[in-house]
This record gives C-alpha cells, structure tokens and sequence, in this order.
C-alpha cells in the first residue's frame, strides 16, 4: 500500500528543492568549495634543524580535503575525450583498420591509427613498442586505434565501430619455450632473447668441487600489476604555435618529454609536460603511453583532448611485474658457508622490451643476495612473449629474486640443521664486502638489519 | 588444524640506475626573508618526496621545512631531472638540492662575512641564523642578509647544482664493475598461520628493519615500509594476472585480481636501521622499492615453518599451498588421523 | 535529459543529466565536487565513497535519479571555512595518505563509521574500510589516523589489542 502521506511530503520536499535556485542550472555559477581559511602547520616543520623531523606533508593536507587535482580532476574550456582500442588478439597481423564508420559516430571529433603517428615507436633501452600498432599486434593490450570524441562514453561506443581485420600469428606465452631457436620470432630477430646478463666472479665449477652440499632449486613468480589507484590519465593542447603541452601522470617528466617529442617529430622545446601529482606510480608510470596519441587528437580537433585509462586498460595495456623462471645451484660447507652459485635468470619481457634490460641488469647483479659468494656465475635473459609487456614496478627483478635466493637459503639451512637467522649471519655481507661486480661496499648494515628485526620479532623466544 | 610458522627475508638493493647516468638537477632562490622556493624536476607520486626533498634544502640553509616552498614536475619551469624510479629521488636529487642550496648560502656567507668581521669560510646557517663558527651569538638573522644581499649588494642568492651517481662501467663478459654508487639492506620477519586442511595463510605479524641511510622524515620512511610490506604480501599470496590459451588477461579488473585490503593486513613493527652514508646527503639513501623486496621471501618461509612444504611458485594461494601439503603427506605415507 | 534535485554538502541543487550519468559523474562534471574519485568505476576500489543520507556508497555504482531528494555529503562538505575536520587533520597528522587518491573515500568510510556512534575496535575499523583499496600505504597508517579521528571526535578510546607475544 502507498504511504499517501509519505508521497506528498516527498513531492513537497522536491518542489521546494526545485524552486529555490533555479539559476545554480547554469553552469558558470561556482560551486562551494569549503576548506578551513586558516589551518596551523605542525611543529615538525617549523623546527629546525629540518632533518629527522616528522614533518607532515602539504599535499597530504591537500589529498586529504579533496583539493588535489589530479589529472582526471582537470577540466579545460572545449575538453574532448579520448579512448583506445584494444587489440583484443594477442598476436596478429594487421591487414587493414577502417574507421569511417566511427568517425560517423554521435560525438565523434576526430580518429587516429598508428600510420599517422611521425614516428610510431618508443622504449626507455630499445624502441622496439610502438603507440598504435600499426603493422603487427603483439599482445592483446596493444592499441590499435583512438577515437577523440565530446563524451567519454561516445569514444567508448565509437571503438565498437572500428573495423579490423586480422591474420593471426602463432602465440608464444612460456618464455622458455620462446627462447628455442624454433620458436616463433616475435619481432622477427634472430632469437627472441632480446637482452643477456653475465656476471662471473671466482670459479664455480672448483667452488662447487670444494663444498661438501650441492642444493638445486627452481622457482617462479607470477605476472604482476602495480595497481595504481589513479589510473594513467593525460591532458594534451595543441597551440598555434605549435607547441604542445601535456598534463601527464608520468612519473619522469624529462625524459617523457624527449620520447614525445621524438614520436612527434617536433624539437623538444616545442613540448611541454606538467605531472602536477601522480596518484600512485609503483614503476607503471614511468613510460609514456597515450601522450603523443593525445597531442596528435589535440592537433587534428583544435581542442584540449583527456585521455583516462579505465581500469581494465590500465591492467591490460600498461606495464607489469615480470614473471621469472630462476634456477639455483648452490654449493654449501658443511659448517654452512656459501661456496659456490650458479643462477640462472629466464625473465618472461613480454611483448615489447619496456624497462627490462633494466631489470634483467638489477636482478642478476641482486640474484646472489646480500651474501658473501666467493664464486659465482649468474646468467640472464629477457624473452619476448606474446603477452601484456613487462617493465619497471617496485624492486626491478629484486621480490623475484631475494623470493628465490631466500626460499633457498632455508631450504639449504634444514637440510644442514643449522638456524635460519644463523645462516645469514654466518654468510651476510660485512663491511668492505665486495659485491658480486667486485665493488667494494661501504655502510654495509645486513647483519644489524637482521639482528634489529628478529629481535623486535622475538626471534629466539618465539614458541609455535 | 591452523599452524604457526616465522620466516626471515634479507636483501640488499640499489640506489639509482645501473651504471647508466641518471642525474638530477635543482634550483634553491633563497627569498628576501630567509625563506626559499626549490625548483626540482622530480615528480611527486605519493612517496612525499618534495617533503623530504624540502626537508634537505632546509637543513642545508640552516631553515625549518616550513620555509622552503617547493616547485615541480614542469618541464618548462624545473631543471631536468631522471625522475621517480630506481628509490634515486631522495639520494641523487637529494645530492643535487644539498648542492645547490649549498650554492645559494655561499652567496648569503659572502654576504655576511663583511658584516660578521670574518671569512665566509667561518661561518655556518643555524636556526634561520647565519653565525660565526663556536661563536653562536656573533650571528644575523638570515632575513636580513637574505635582504642585504638582494637589495644593498645586488647579488641574489640563487643556486643551481646537480648531481650524478659516480658508477664504473661493467666487463660485458664478466659484469665486474660498479654499477651502483650505493646500496641499502633490509630484513623482514613474518609470522604466519597457515590451515593445513584449506591451505589459507594469513599473515599475523611483521617486522621489519631497513637501513636508508640517515632517515630525513622517519614518518614518511615507516609509510613507505608499510606499504611496501602490504605490496609484498599481495605479492607472496594473492596477486596474479591470469591468462586465457588466447593470450586475453582473465581479470582485468579489481574484482578477480586480488590486492590486499585491510583485512589482510598484518601487524606491522618497523626500525629503521640507524646508518650514514657518507655520499648521501646528510648521509641519506632511499627506501622506496626495497620496502616490497624481501617480504614474499619471509613469508613463504614462514609458511616452510609452519608446515614444511617449499613454495617454488608464486603467488602461495591457499591451492597451492595445500596441494604441496597433500604431496608432502603422501609421499611421507604418515599415518594422517581420521579425525583431528 | 532528467531533472534530478538534491542536497549536495548542505546547499539544495537542481541538475540536468542524461538519465544514465551516475551520481559520481554529475558530482564530479557538473557539479564539481573533484574531490570523490573515480579509480574503477564498478564499485571495486571505494575512492568514490561519498554519504548519501549519512550512508557510505560507492558514487559510481548508483545513478544520479537515485539521489533525488537525498542529502549527499563528499569530501568537500567535511570541512568549513572555520573548522578543520577531525577526521581530515588526524589523516594530515600522522601522513596517512600517500598518493592520496583514495583519501577522499577512505575519510568519507570513515565519517559514516564513526557517525555510527558505537564503540568500535580496531578490527572493526579494518573491517569498515576493507571496501577502500589504496596501494601506497598497506592501510597502517590510515587505520592510524582513523584511531586519532574516532577518539578525538568521541572522547573514546580503542581499547588497547592484546599486546603479542612471541
């Protein structure tokens, strides 16, 4: 039964509601925006000296009263919205891309396909990725095309009506099967092994004739996505002069800047980039992505043109953690001194190579752990696959490794009797250590970190 | 039945690009009153660093962090800069505006020594003070030479400066070399509680002890601990981009791709370990990225303690988990109860 | 188009929107209220969290038409020109946000969680915010932050947790 009563206080409410400003329609009228007129700042940052100090932070003030803009939180006068086209396939050539019926579109201001980028390729070591593809689809991330249009939502349908057709091409997603010489040649080099890391340092083979324990193990890890809460989001404007600038959230503006310019062909002064505050990068954001995409839009509709990964672009097209395939051989005394490693490093690089000569470099030189290894012998590789590319996220190859070289180091320990927290102590680097590339290390504090958390831990008391 | 188990994870890791130049350069304009604005190129992603970085000037100039307003992330208004990546924004920019303030309190000391009857070289910047070296109360306050030397001598304090880590290319057929100027380490313990009849691991307790060198905000070093150790833990356990037999990510979205909420979160006790390094400013080096390296190591062993089953893949999904403790049970042929 | 009127931080509102736009878009784009963000837009992630008649609701899961008639308060209805939010100064305080972007939500979870007006435990605080994912911060210093809030607002303590043993 309807509660008469009930509606017509609702109809009430509503019709007062209405009446009353009838002009806050417009939308030049601004809109409250209320934070407090005067806030004290903490003493932290009014002490000096200014190290040490637990100084608070002002654009935590700003986060925290919704005053931050971020890129997204950006609006310019004649705005349009720019949205990607994802392959959908992950390895395929593509025999032709038809956007005119897109371009017909509700809303639609302009398009654009790899083959009207000046230059369609990038990387931070080898420009091997390029923004649109435009010639062969790699993974099924890969953009294929953009469309520019007044609402976010039309450029969303206007991708449905782009018409693609493709030849599929053998998929390689087990990077050790990649790396046989038979296997499909996904940038049709020589070998799909696009980068290679040796480290040798004493003799392994006399190292491991010396101990008196050999320990083999392989380990794995997982693909995985730096999970920003803001997702990629850029803003570009064409001017009349020619100059471009974009509002990016790009975690390294300098060099951002030099790549756009490079894909556009323009000279770097001519390209401006402003990455206010990043919402959380992890790595991911430290590549451009859609900005030259943009700035070409901006140039095609004489318009500011914003670009937002949806969340699902931003798992499939951006970068993520490589997956790795590490095999360890160890050779151990008997009274539990490392005297011999040999590590083998296979890092799935995914479609394009990204930041992973970078990180090939980091976890080869890192495999061995903080650990005094008079002979060693680390071989790594990066693959190309045919899955979503892999680059630079929190730790360069670091987790997979120390998750690897650590898991061993119990292993190695229960089968010796020996205390975890002792095996380390007894093989951890001191100071003036020299470090697997022979460096001598200085402010060397391994041991006073492990004594520090185990004993915070209750390491020694710790009952079951 | 739901089993204990401590596991310990060590790791040593590097600050700033592997022997390739990454440097960064920094603009300090010391204002007429003693305060400064700090032009750096670095961006601001969440780690705080323009706090820190703010705090580096400030201490360099003798000022509280309050003084120093900072300008950023424009490249047509800061000075290059290699960016947030590699945890280099605290040592190398940091290097780079410890420099150039250094530049810019020259000036301010040329300024003052005529005024203090003595050399620049004997004076230092304390509490918004310049002051003769063991003669703390032969001293003027920064504002006025700011302003003297602004106005009466004509030479704006203004310093630029920048800063690259000092590396040695490695042997291509070896790797000996220096690929890094410096590195810091780190160690994590992780309790866990892991049910041996599903397989689930919960993380209870964590601590964790990083060195980074002098801690320039230890508030903001514990936040970056914290955060690393719950990357780590969505690492060890729960995250996983999955794949169909056509190459199309099965969960590309927050729904299907698990990362840690609140709930699974453990406790977490953080040190920082106390430590100087010399190249560092005021003996600092970075604690981004390695606050996520060692966790997924402390707890797959915590799990190895608490039932006895090596988990050489990751993530240790409670699947995986228990179908290691169904190999192990079987191929020990104990004699397992009926009922517990 | 759908006229839709509301109460959006204390002031009435009328607004004009496609019947599909949901509520975080018209705060966001016609209202500008930047302040809720739009991290997933399924509902996942939280940082759209805003107060609809003194509930926590994802903005971007309900429409626009569904708040008609309704009080909404975002982040930008927390604080007043004369006063600091309790909730906002304890996050400032204790440098609970990192990249902040899921600020925003995580206070707004907050204020709806301690409007409640119970007694609460820490768990209960994780509980209350496990709707609100943030990558930076692994939620220690945010649950920090939420402590300092509850007991400054309601003079209450949380009771202390066991303490470990080893």
């Amino acid at each position: 039964m309807v509660d008469e009563v009930k509606v017509a206080e609702k109809t009430e409410k509503l019709e007062s509601l209405r009446k009353i400003d009838d002009n806050l329609r417009l939308p030049s009228v601004p809109e409250r925006i209320a934070f407090p007129k005067e806030i004290g700042v903490s003493a932290a940052r009014m002490q000096t000296p200014a190290v040490g100090q637990r100084a608070t932070r002002p654009d935590g003030r700003m986060h925290g009263l919704g005053q931050t803009k971020y890129i997204d939180d950006m609006f310019f006068p004649g705005m349009i919205h720019a949205k990607i086209k994802r392959a959908g396939i992950a390895h395929a050539k593509i025999k032709s891309i038809d956007v005119s019926e897109a371009e017909k579109m509700p809303g639609v201001m302009a398009t654009l396909i790899g083959s009207e980028i000046p230059v369609n390729s990038f990387g931070p070591s080898l420009q091997d990725q390029p923004l649109l593809a435009d010639d062969v689809v790699r993974h099924a991330g890969d953009g294929v095309a953009a469309v520019a249009a007044v609402t976010e939502q039309q450029a969303l349908d206007a991708l449905d009506k782009i018409k693609i057709e493709y030849e599929e091409l053998p998929n390689v997603f087990d990077p050790v099967e990649a790396m046989k010489e038979n296997a499909y040649k996904i940038h049709n080099n020589e070998s799909n092994v696009y980068a290679t890391k040796t480290i040798m340092k004493g003799d392994v083979e006399k190292g491991f004739a010396d101990s008196n324990f050999i320990f083999e193990r392989t380990f794995t890890t997982q693909m995985v996505e730096h999970v920003p809460m803001e997702p990629h989001a850029s803003i570009g404007q064409w001017d009349a002069n020619g100059r471009v600038t974009l509002h990016s959230s790009l975690g390294r503006i300098t060099l951002g800047r030099a790549d756009i310019a490079r894909t556009l062909e323009l000279p770097i002064n001519r390209v401006r980039v402003i990455a206010t505050i990043v919402g959380g990068n992890f790595g991911g954001k430290n590549e451009i992505t859609t900005e030259p995409i943009i700035a070409l839009l901006s140039k095609k509709t004489g318009r500011p043109v914003k670009c937002v990964f949806t969340r699902e672009d931003e798992f499939i097209s951006s970068t993520t953690r490589h997956p790795f395939v590490m095999e360890y051989k160890t050779g151990m005394s008997k009274e539990g001194k490392i005297m011999a490693r040999k590590v083998r490093l296979i890092c799935d690089g995914g479609a394009y190579c990204s930041w992973s000569e970078t990180t090939l470099g980091k976890a080869c030189i890192l495999s061995a752990g903080p650990y005094n290894i008079e002979n060693l012998h680390v071989d790594a590789y990066a693959v190309y696959t045919t899955k979503t590319m892999t680059g630079a996220m929190r730790g360069f190859g670091a987790p997979q490794v120390c998750f690897a070289y650590e898991s061993h180091m119990d292993d190695m320990a229960a089968e010796l009797g020996i205390e975890p927290l002792e095996i380390r102590l007894q093989n951890a680097f001191n100071e003036g250590s020299a470090s697997p590339t022979g460096q001598v290390l200085e402010a060397v504090v391994v041991r006073d970190s492990l004594e520090m958390a185990t004993e915070r831990f209750g390491w020694k008391e710790w009952q079951r | 039945m739901i089993r204990r188990g401590k596991g310990v994870g060590c790791m040593w890791y590097p600050i700033g690009f592997t022997v390739a130049a990454n440097p960064s350069a920094a603009t300090v304009k010391v204002n007429e009153d003693g305060t400064a604005t700090l032009l750096t190129g670095t961006v601001e992603t969440g780690q705080g660093s323009l706090t820190v970085l703010a705090q580096i000037a400030a201490e360099e100039l003798g000022v509280s962090t309050d003084d120093i307003h900072v300008v950023s992330a424009d490249t047509d208004t800061t000075p290059m800069d290699t960016g947030a990546i590699a945890s280099r924004t605290t040592y190398v920019t940091g290097n780079a505006i410890k420099l150039a303030a250094e530049n810019a309190k020259k000036i301010l000391f040329e300024v003052a020594a005529p005024l203090l009857d003595v050399q620049p070289n004997q004076l230092e910047a304390v509490d918004r003070k310049i002051q003769v070296q063991y003669f703390p109360q032969r001293c003027l306050p920064i504002a006025d030479v700011a302003l003297q030397a602004q106005f009466v001598m004509g030479r704006p304090p203004i310093g630029s400066a920048s800063y690259n880590p000092p590396t040695v290319g490695m042997d291509p057929e070896t790797g000996q070399g220096k690929p890094f100027s410096t590195y810091v380490y780190a160690t994590q313990c992780a309790e866990v509680e892991v049910d041996d009849e599903t397989g689930e691991v919960d993380v209870i307790y964590m601590s964790a002890a990083h060195d980074c060198g002098t801690a320039i905000n230890p508030m903001l070093v514990e936040g970056q601990i914290e955060g690393g150790i719950s990357m780590g833990i969505g690492f060890a356990l729960q995250e996983e981009m999955l794949f169909d037999d056509k190459g199309r990510q099965l969960n590309p979205n927050l729904t299907n791709y698990i990362m840690p909420t609140s709930l699974d979160m453990p406790e977490i006790d953080v040190d920082i370990v106390e430590n100087f390094d010399p190249t560092g400013p005021f003996g600092a080096k970075g604690v981004g990225e390695p606050t996520a390296v060692p966790t997924a190591a402390a707890i797959c062993n915590a799990i190895f303690d608490a039932v006895g089953v090596r988990i050489t893949s990751l993530p240790a999904t409670a699947e995986k988990v228990l179908r290691a403790i169904k190999e192990k049970n079987n191929s020990e042929q104990k004699f397992i109860p009926a009922a517990e | 188009m759908t006229d839709i009127a509301l109460i959006v931080n204390g002031e009435n509102k009328t607004v004009s929107v496609p019947p599909e736009t949901t509520l975080l878009k018209m705060l966001r784009e016609n209202l500008n209220y930047t302040g809720s963000k739009l991290g997933c837009d399924v509902g996942d992630c939280g940082a759209c969290t805003v107060l609809v008649d003194g509930l926590a609701v994802n903005a971007c899961l309900i429409l626009a038409a569904q708040a008609e008639g309704k009080e909404v308060l975002t982040i930008e209805g927390l604080s007043t020109l004369e006063k600091y939010h309790p909730i906002q100064k304890a996050f400032e305080d204790v440098a609970a946000l990192q990249c902040g972007f899921c600020g925003p939500g995580m206070i707004m979870a907050t204020k709806a969680l301690i409007d409640q007006d119970q007694d609460l435990t820490k768990q209960e605080i994780k509980d209350a915010l496990s709707g609100n994912l943030c990558r930076c911060t692994g939620y220690t210093k945010i649950i920090e932050g939420v402590v300092d809030a509850y007991q400054e607002i309601t003079g209450k303590k949380i009771p202390a947790t066991k303490p470990r043993v080893a």
